[in-house]
């Protein structure tokens, strides 16, 4: 019973364009709360597109819309030209949509290698899961992503050892194991220092140009490093669209958040 | 070889105290060697892929391959369970040939052997899952019923008679004079064994699929469970359903649990039952399904986020757990001689719930001593001293939950760490608990205390003043050890 993408559905290429991600006049209501309310809004492929907004902006929930969490209330929402209002988180993420939560977030009885084989991109069914045996090229990705993010001495650690600074990490090697095309990274930089905070923009400029990358992040320092094309967000709505230079003389923006 | 024993580097240094159990060594001798000199671990070992005695992969192989069950047993445990077989199948049997054991406590040792059975299907289901399911007794008195049936007709050697119309006695007390088709199958051996997995198997199916598809989860999930084992219960009571209304099922051939022969048999069958699933649920657990069944209990929803089918992963825990309990019910039919709906009401699947919890949640093992210990307690303390039983109880579950959260297992990991270090004041307390738990169940189980300790001293027997003085010892020398005092004495 896996919820098929209905094929009707599917629209016709010129009309959402090289778009990866597509929303049109996306609405997203809580109890009559008016939680996310796009126009339009799209995320080019193999881009990197940062969203910023200050606390309650939408941006969480508009990860959650693309990565089918959460269900438009209208609208429609295109991922790789197919509709995803109502496919639901696992087929979303079967398609290739990747997520790293606001709080970075693991299995926590798991050891750091467990939690990353589980990431692997394939043996998602059942019962074969039960004689699965991993290959050896698999450990070595698993290594190596371990090396990439810090890790590569914890292998045997459970998650739940991890310090803060580790899980984000962790969290971010699993979604870069998981090679998803799209990745939606929901504050990576959160409670990091700022060397840590520079290492994990270096691991995401690296994914830029070959994969589709959208980061939520409240940190500016951050937003510079990536050097990319910055979304703004206030009260469910897109505010403003430019480099984070031009936002920062945009009167509107800062009235909103960078003033703040 | 100049390799490093410890591991270096930031990794030592950052988690010196967060992780006891840090591997820093690969038993084929060999140390991996990093370049940088930073971290060994992650890297490949390079003395190839087996070790000394050329029978194991070497640890990092291993683990990379991801062979957890022969990592997480060891050698004391695997001593201990080596013992353990050899209890189970040589020493009992043998002395209940010879006569020491009688068959009654044979016979009550079978049948609580079935509720560990049981205690492993929920431990992979609650323990294991975190699906907290109170419909297991249920799921027990399905496959008991199907035993059940099969014992009452003539194919199963049932008590049946002329003036009965040859069939069950208690269908003439509903005025039913024929035997309903729908119960005739059941006369074959073969038949009854498929019926009583599949029924529950495939109750256990539409159930879970229902309600893991609509994502009913925690304490939802056990308020469902609960009101369908209710149901169930009263639906069983009901003489229409023909399945012997509250009286239940009985009448079977009384050589099953009186003759000593078929007990000894029964008892080794069960035994032998038990082992298989717990082989199979161990299996289970090592395998990357087993950590996908951690992993729902852990996040779920990052399990969906990664592209899992968690309500799959449930489903198949939910269906194990029911299959086991059927197994388990099935065994303890013959056994007991007798089912009713009284064991499937909400309290019996409760009950079950508290041998995991007080054995150690999330073990197998726990499991297992937990639905025996529990049930021992239970069926010694009410014929010693009836009116302590209700404090027992409640004592167990306080112990449990506020100063052994991993129940008995955690005791034991207590023992086995202490033994492997330089604390040896801990490992003598662990140990003189555990030394003195197990011999007290097991001097009971055989029916083999010594009458002078059972003799009565002030109102109770003095076998309880016994094991209540070397737990408290264990507690007082636990108590010093930790506390630094033993190490200034010794000093």
């Amino acid at each position: 019973m896996s919820p098929r993408l209905d094929v009707d559905r599917i629209v016709p290429f010129d009309k959402v364009g090289s778009y990866h991600v597509y929303l049109e006049n996306a609405r997203v209501e809580f109890d009559g709360f008016r939680a996310l309310d796009i126009d339009e809004f799209g995320v080019f492929y193999n881009e990197l597109r940062v969203i910023i907004g200050p606390n309650g902006a939408g941006k969480t929930t508009l990860c959650d819309v693309i990565s089918g969490r959460t269900p438009l209330t209208a609208g429609t929402v295109y991922v790789d030209h197919t509709d995803i209002a109502h496919a639901g988180d696992v087929a979303v993420a079967t398609m290739g949509v990747g997520r790293k939560f606001q709080t970075p977030t693991m299995f926590d009885s798991l050891t750091v290698l467990e939690n990353m084989d589980l990431a692997l991109p394939r043996g998602k069914s059942v019962l074969p899961n039960l004689w699965h045996r991993q290959a050896a090229e698999e450990t070595e990705s698993i290594l190596s992503v371990l090396k990439d993010v810090g890790l590569s001495h914890q292998v045997d650690t459970p998650a739940k050892f991890l310090s803060h600074g580790e899980r984000q990490w962790l969290a971010l090697g699993m979604l870069i194991l998981a090679e998803p095309k799209l990745l939606l990274v929901d504050e990576p930089a959160a409670g990091l220092t700022d060397k840590e905070t520079g290492l994990t923009a270096e691991l995401l400029l690296r994914l830029k140009g070959r994969r589709t990358v959208i980061v939520i992040e409240h940190d500016m320092e951050f937003v510079r490093m990536l050097d990319s094309l910055v979304t703004v967000m206030n009260e469910g709505k897109i505010l403003a669209q430019g480099r984070i230079e031009e936002l920062r003389e945009n009167p509107e923006v800062v009235q909103a958040y960078l003033g703040r | 070889m100049g390799h490093p024993t410890h591991v270096t580097g930031e990794g030592a240094t950052q988690h010196g105290t967060g992780f006891p159990k840090r591997i820093t060594s690969c038993p084929c001798g060999e140390l991996p060697r990093s370049p940088d000199g930073d971290s060994i671990l992650g890297e490949t070992c390079r003395s190839g892929d087996r070790d000394k005695a050329g029978s194991r992969v070497c640890r990092y192989d291993m683990r990379h391959n991801a062979t957890t069950t022969e990592k997480s047993v060891p050698k004391f445990s695997r001593m201990a369970e080596l013992a353990l077989l050899a209890f189970l199948f040589g020493i009992v049997p043998l002395l209940n040939v010879l006569g020491v054991v009688d068959s009654t406590h044979l016979n009550k040792l079978g049948r609580y052997l079935c509720f560990a059975i049981v205690a492993l299907g929920i431990d992979l289901l609650w323990g294991y899952t975190g699906l907290l399911c109170l419909c297991h007794a249920f799921f027990f008195c399905l496959g008991g019923y199907a035993m059940a049936m099969h014992l009452s007709l003539p194919g199963g050697g049932g008590d049946v008679r002329p003036e009965y119309h040859n069939i069950p006695q208690f269908f003439f007390f509903n005025n039913v004079e024929t035997l309903p088709h729908w119960w005739a199958p059941f006369n074959s051996l073969p038949f009854t064994l498929g019926a009583a997995i599949a029924i529950p198997a495939i109750l256990a199916t539409v159930l879970g699929f229902t309600l893991f598809r609509s994502k009913v989860k925690g304490v939802y999930f056990s308020i469902v469970t609960q009101a369908v084992a209710w149901g169930a219960f009263l639906l069983f009571c009901r003489n229409e359903m023909l399945l012997g209304g509250t009286n239940g099922l009985t009448n079977f051939n009384p050589v099953l649990n009186r003759s000593p022969g078929s007990i000894l048999f029964l008892y080794v069958l069960t035994a032998a039952v038990l082992t298989a699933l717990f082989v199979a649920a161990r299996q289970m657990t090592g395998s990357r399904l087993g950590r996908l069944l951690v992993a729902v209990r852990d996040k779920e929803m990052l399990l969906n986020s990664l592209g899992y089918r968690s309500e799959f992963i449930k489903l198949f825990a939910f269906v194990t757990a029911a299959v086991f309990a059927a197994v388990g019910g099935m065994l303890y039919v013959p056994q007991n001689g007798i089912i009713t709906p009284n064991v499937m009401r909400v309290e019996d699947s409760i009950w079950m719930i508290i041998w995991v919890a007080l054995g150690g949640r999330g073990r197998l093992w726990g499991a297992v001593f937990g639905a025996l210990i529990v049930n021992y307690g239970y069926s010694v303390l009410t014929s010693d001293i009836p009116r302590a039983w209700p404090f027992v109880q409640g004592g167990m579950f306080l112990a449990v939950v506020m100063l052994f959260p991993s129940g008995l297992m955690g005791l034991w990991d207590e023992l086995e760490t202490h033994l492997e270090s330089t604390t040896r004041f801990q490992a003598l307390a662990a140990g003189l608990a555990v030394a003195g738990i197990a011999l007290f169940f097991v001097t009971e189980a055989l029916g083999l205390v010594p009458g002078a300790i059972q003799a009565a001293w002030m109102g109770v027997p003095i076998k309880y003043h016994l094991l209540l003085f070397v737990l408290g010892a264990a507690g007082i020398l636990a108590l010093l050890e930790r506390t630094g005092t033993m190490r200034r004495v010794t000093q």
